[in-house]
């Protein structure tokens, strides 16, 4: 019978089961979807870089050219079998949405050993000759060249740095598996020859991947190797660069979990606002029930019975809705990364059962936790207090003065464990919450005296249904509370993410007004924004300096060297004389660090550089050049938001010092007339010519170009802040349908007094409207809280970056507006409903 | 109070007439007739109770002498005033200004003061400020509840609470005050107090009531007592 009891009250609350079941289904989906958008983008790169990688235990890099063919050959020579060489690069095609590749050009007769991509397996259907003879003959895997229409003998134009080649489709590959074909989908595999063509680099080889035994026998194989090599190159364990670069997405990886885990947070709270409100609408039930004898633990059992089927109920709709939303996320994921780390394809979502798992554990296993209270509430009760409301009232605001204290040492403890000394994301995380908890928990003090406060203003506006309608907030406070803490946290959330992100906005454009000193810019196309790596033809070069209208030109060449066993980006300058004032030091005498830096051999680091690595000025960095490890002293950190990874800064005076290379990768030009930069860019591109894709922009267009990838790179964060926010709307319109249907006799008795539907509706209205207010009010402090932390805490610790606090007054009143909004918007239909209502079954109500 | 109203009492009509009035309720399939052909007229002033078993439809003989629910065929005049015809609004609006009302579970709003309670219906016909605050303490000293202006509805008694309800039903000084089982819920000394209030109260004012009740007690009170069985009017004394 209790059980009937039960599911009958589920079954008379149609929409306030339903409403809940979607908000923890929403929690439950966006925790899902941002980790299978996020395991999704680490399993294709580390599949990827795994394909790449075959059976390579170590590798031999060099400098910023690679390493020379002759080395190779030496080698071998040598009698040092267990090696291949390999040629690789981004490229894209030209057309078809300009699509990246991968090229990956290897030497099919050393390839057996290490891959099976071009070896009698994968390739039956490829003649080795017309790879090996015909130039530009290159392979793709047999479902993307499907995708493509290419067909064997088809050739097509891909654009490799700013050149433009043509290849021709030699053959497909044919994975055995599907794990296999993915991680082949972006390849386009050539002979070595071939590649050494297409990208220009004829006798120099990217890397050359050893199979190096263990124990004694390899370390003598590696000792033999060593001794061959020149100062330029070096070994390194093959999976570096793929831990590397791992290592370097984690923090935004992590920053995306724990923005799930906001929504879920505030999911958790309406489930725990849906169990005590379903608790407390059937008190007078339970009171009864305990008074015809059914036990504390009966009662206990039939609540926490109830939680677990709403929870296994909206786990069952978040799961699938999860896995939908990741698709959508896993594109803006992996657009960030592309942006900001390395070119690789993400079309599958991947669904480990482990995520699925997880998000079940905390769907089912949060609206339990969320649940224990009000079942234990429930049970507490003396069968006679559980018979009077009142009670249960007067218990809630006695109540208010000892949450208030738990919510300011909640707050304490939080800020506390911020204020702990290291860099670990989750203890900041940590933290964070626990300020927000703390935050919830003073709700209901703050609202007691912000109603005590309005009470006299509302009371002389609009009389005595004024003072109802403000008194009604706190005289429903068991009900009210917890469904305003929630929205409190979720406006909060959108305050502090807003507030990070315009801040960081800002920071990145006044950093981008300095950085950008020259008038018009010349760079290669690059596949990685963040990684302008490509080179500019000689030509162009003298072609640029020379042009009329040109007064001074800063140069850039953007390389990956050794930092002992590990890749960093070295950016090279030659500032022209107005461009020093493009580099804000943060560290570092300013007297002797620019001449100490264009020619004396020091080097500058950018914010994230020196604090991953711990450095600071006057410490040293080593770096491998062509002529061996060398140590450059650290003259100065600057601010660079350029990279989340950090890059050094060198002067050209001292790069051609220590390396051979003599390419370019960028080009700050500066016009003689600051007047006629469009007559530049119009001379420049005309000098440019279209036989190599250069890219020439106007500083503003660049700096436009710049900010949109910084758009791109906060999509995803914006979508997930909105979706904490749809999670909010779910949740208090499930509350306040419930709170307002519960009050139907209490209208019903207005109505009789001669309350018309309109004043039931701007009374119902205005008291939601209020709590939306006082929760949007609270919420200005907690997210200015939140977004303080959020950019002095735990953005410093993922990436290292100093970020100016902004504080856009429009997202202050975004906020509001979102809180009363969402409130007024959520008492829209209980409010028709109750107006709406037949009197007499509403008078009939108990 | 309000010098001008949109209700104004027809001198001649009859407080309450009802005339052929029939309701019938829905009940899943079924149809259950809680009046049949009900015809009934109160005078000004007098003082009707209506007895019957639960169920028997007295409560909705209320319910539609207020407007709060409608018959399904035959009229109902309220000073003259056919409630059918009114709209929603105007039922609303002819309610606040000319009906008191007063519950069995007494029904104040738990939200405002005891006072606050009576200058609602006072401030919905217009009456607000000092003005309203004056006469909501007159009414409630004359119910002997003076002295719990500022209190909230849950901390008086069932019958202070019965009182403060009277005291809402009159405060806006409506022709017509209907009680819907007043003593229902209240123990004997209660119910005598607050039956005793509602008649001088009524009875000095010249209002009409109309109460439902099971309670002989209230009968007593009536100057004329019906009861209602099986959908019809049948007259007790």
């Amino acid at each position: 019978m209790l059980w009937r009891s039960s599911a009958r009250h589920l079954a008379a609350h149609p929409w306030q089961v339903g409403l809940s079941i979607l908000g923890i289904a929403l929690g439950v989906a966006v925790v899902v979807a941002v980790d299978l958008a996020n395991e999704s983008a680490r399993r294709a790169f580390t599949g990827f870089a795994e394909t790449l990688a075959g059976r390579a235990t170590h590798r031999i890099v060099g400098g910023p050219s690679g390493v020379p063919e002759e080395l190779y050959a030496g080698l071998r020579r040598a009698g040092i079998r267990g090696m291949a060489p390999v040629v690789e690069r981004d490229v894209s095609l030209t057309g078809r949405g300009g699509r990246t590749f991968h090229l990956f050009g290897v030497d099919p007769f050393a390839e057996a050993p290490f891959r099976t991509l071009v070896t009698s397996d994968a390739t039956t259907a490829v003649p080795l000759d017309t790879l090996l003879t015909r130039p530009g003959a290159a392979l793709l895997a047999e479902a993307t060249a499907a995708r493509l229409g290419l067909r064997r003998g088809d050739t097509f134009s891909i654009l490799v740095g700013a050149r433009r080649q043509r290849v021709e489709l030699a053959g497909v590959l044919t994975p055995s598996d599907t794990l296999s074909a993915r991680s082949i989908e972006s390849l386009l595999v050539t002979d070595i020859a071939t590649a050494q063509e297409l990208t220009g680099a004829v006798g120099r080889l990217s890397h050359v991947d050893l199979i190096v035994p263990r124990g004694a026998q390899g370390e003598a194989l590696l000792d033999r190797v060593r001794a061959a090599l020149p100062a330029a190159a070096e070994i390194v364990p093959a999976s570096s660069s793929a831990r590397a670069l791992e290592e370097l997405s984690r923090g935004f990886s992590v920053n995306l979990t724990a923005l799930s885990l906001l929504a879920l947070f505030v999911g958790v709270f309406l489930i725990y606002n849906t169990m005590s409100f379903s608790v407390i609408q059937r008190r007078p039930l339970i009171g009864a029930l305990r008074a015809l004898g059914v036990t504390r633990g009966e009662m206990w059992l039939v609540i926490m019975t109830e939680a677990l089927v709403l929870g296994a109920l909206a786990t069952a709709v978040g799961l699938p809705a999860g896995i939908v939303l990741g698709g959508g996320l896993l594109r803006l994921v992996t657009r960030t990364i592309n942006d900001l780390y390395v070119v690789v394809a993400v079309t599958e979502l991947v669904v480990p059962p482990t995520t699925l798992l997880a998000g079940a554990a905390l769907g089912i296993g949060g609206t339990l936790v969320a649940a224990l209270a009000p079942a234990l509430e429930s049970t507490r009760s003396t069968p006679r207090a559980a018979l009077g409301r009142s009670t249960l009232e007067t218990r809630t605001r006695a109540a208010v003065p000892r949450l208030a204290w738990c919510g300011v040492g909640l707050l304490i403890a939080g800020a506390l464990v911020l204020a702990l000394p290291g860099r670990s994301l989750a203890v900041s995380y940590g933290g964070l919450f626990t300020i927000l908890l703390g935050a919830a928990l003073l709700t209901p003090a703050a609202t007691v005296a912000a109603v005590w406060a309005l009470q006299p203003l509302a009371g002389a506006a609009f009389g005595v249904l004024g003072r109802m309608a403000t008194r009604g907030v706190v005289a429903a406070l068991s009900r009210t509370a917890v469904v305003m803490a929630a929205l409190m946290i979720a406006v909060a959330a959108s305050v502090g993410v807003g507030v990070m992100i315009d801040s960081f906005r800002a920071s990145v454009v006044r950093w981008l007004e300095s950085a950008l000193q020259a008038d018009v810019y010349v760079s290669s196309p690059s596949l990685v924004t963040s990684r302008a790596e490509a080179t500019l033809d000689p030509g162009l070069v003298a072609r640029v300096r020379e042009a009329p209208g040109v007064a001074a030109v800063g140069t850039q060449r953007t390389v990956r060297v050794q930092s002992p066993s590990v890749t960093i980006q070295l950016i090279v300058l030659a500032v022209a004389p107005r461009g020093y004032r493009a580099l804000t030091l943060k560290e570092g005498d300013t007297k002797t660090v620019w001449a100490t830096f264009a020619d004396g051999g020091g080097v500058l680091v950018s914010e994230p550089f020196a604090y991953h690595r711990r450095l600071r000025s006057g410490d040293r960095v080593r770096l491998r050049t062509d002529a061996g490890e060398h140590d450059f002293p650290i003259v100065g950190i600057v601010r660079d938001y350029g990279s989340s990874e950090g890059v050094v800064m060198m002067g050209r005076g001292t790069y051609e010092r220590f390396w051979s290379d003599r390419s370019l990768s960028a080009l700050g030009v500066y016009a003689a007339d600051p007047g006629a930069v469009d007559a530049l860019v119009d001379t420049l591109r005309g000098v440019a010519g279209s036989e190599q894709e250069v890219l020439i922009r106007s500083n503003r267009a660049l700096r436009e170009a710049s900010l949109e990838v910084f758009d791109r790179t906060f999509a995803v964060t914006t979508v997930l802040r909105l979706l904490s926010m749809v999670v909010a709307f779910v949740g208090v319109l499930s509350a306040l349908m419930a709170q307002t249907l519960e009050r139907a006799r209490e209208i019903g008795v207005l109505r009789a007094l001669g309350l018309t539907p309109l004043q039931v509706w701007k009374l119902t209205t205005s008291q939601t409207g209020l709590m939306g207010l006082v929760a949007g009010v609270l919420a200005l402090p907690v997210g200015s809280v939140l977004a303080l932390v959020l950019i002095f805490v735990i953005n410093r610790r993922s990436f290292g970056w100093t970020l100016e606090l902004e504080l856009t007054p429009a997202i202050f009143v975004q906020a509001l507006a979102l809180a009363v909004g969402a409130a007024v918007l959520a008492a829209v239909y209980p409010a028709w409903r109750m107006s709406t209502s037949e009197l007499p079954s509403a008078l009939r109500e108990e | 109070m309000k010098s001008t109203d949109p209700f104004p009492p027809l001198s001649t009509a009859a407080a309450v007439e009802l005339s052929g009035v029939v309701k019938v309720y829905r009940e899943g399939e079924s149809e259950r007739v809680v009046l049949r052909d009900v015809d009934l007229t109160v005078t000004p002033g007098e003082i009707v109770v209506l007895l019957g078993r639960s169920g028997s439809g007295k409560s909705t003989l209320l319910n539609l002498i207020s407007g709060i629910d409608l018959p399904n065929s035959g009229v109902v005049r309220v000073e003259g005033v056919d409630v059918a015809a009114l709209s929603d609004t105007e039922r609303t609006r002819f309610r606040r200004r000319r009906i008191g009302f007063i519950f069995q579970f007494f029904n104040l709003i738990p939200t405002l003061t005891v006072e606050e309670n009576l200058r609602l219906p006072l401030e919905l016909n217009g009456i607000d400020g000092a003005m309203g605050r004056r006469h909501a303490v007159d009414v409630l000293t004359a119910v002997g509840l003076g002295d719990r202006v500022a209190s909230f509805p849950d901390r008086l008694s069932g019958g202070e609470q019965q009182r403060v309800a009277v005291a809402r039903a009159l405060v806006h000084d409506p022709a017509l005050v209907l009680a819907d089982e007043p003593t229902g819920n209240l123990d004997a000394e209660s119910a005598r107090q607050v039956l005793g209030l509602l008649a001088n109260l009524a009875r000095g004012a010249g209002r009409t009531v109309i109460a439902a009740s099971h309670s002989e007690e209230v009968a007593a009170l009536a100057d004329r007592v019906l009861t209602l069985a099986d959908g019809r009017l049948v007259p007790s004394r």
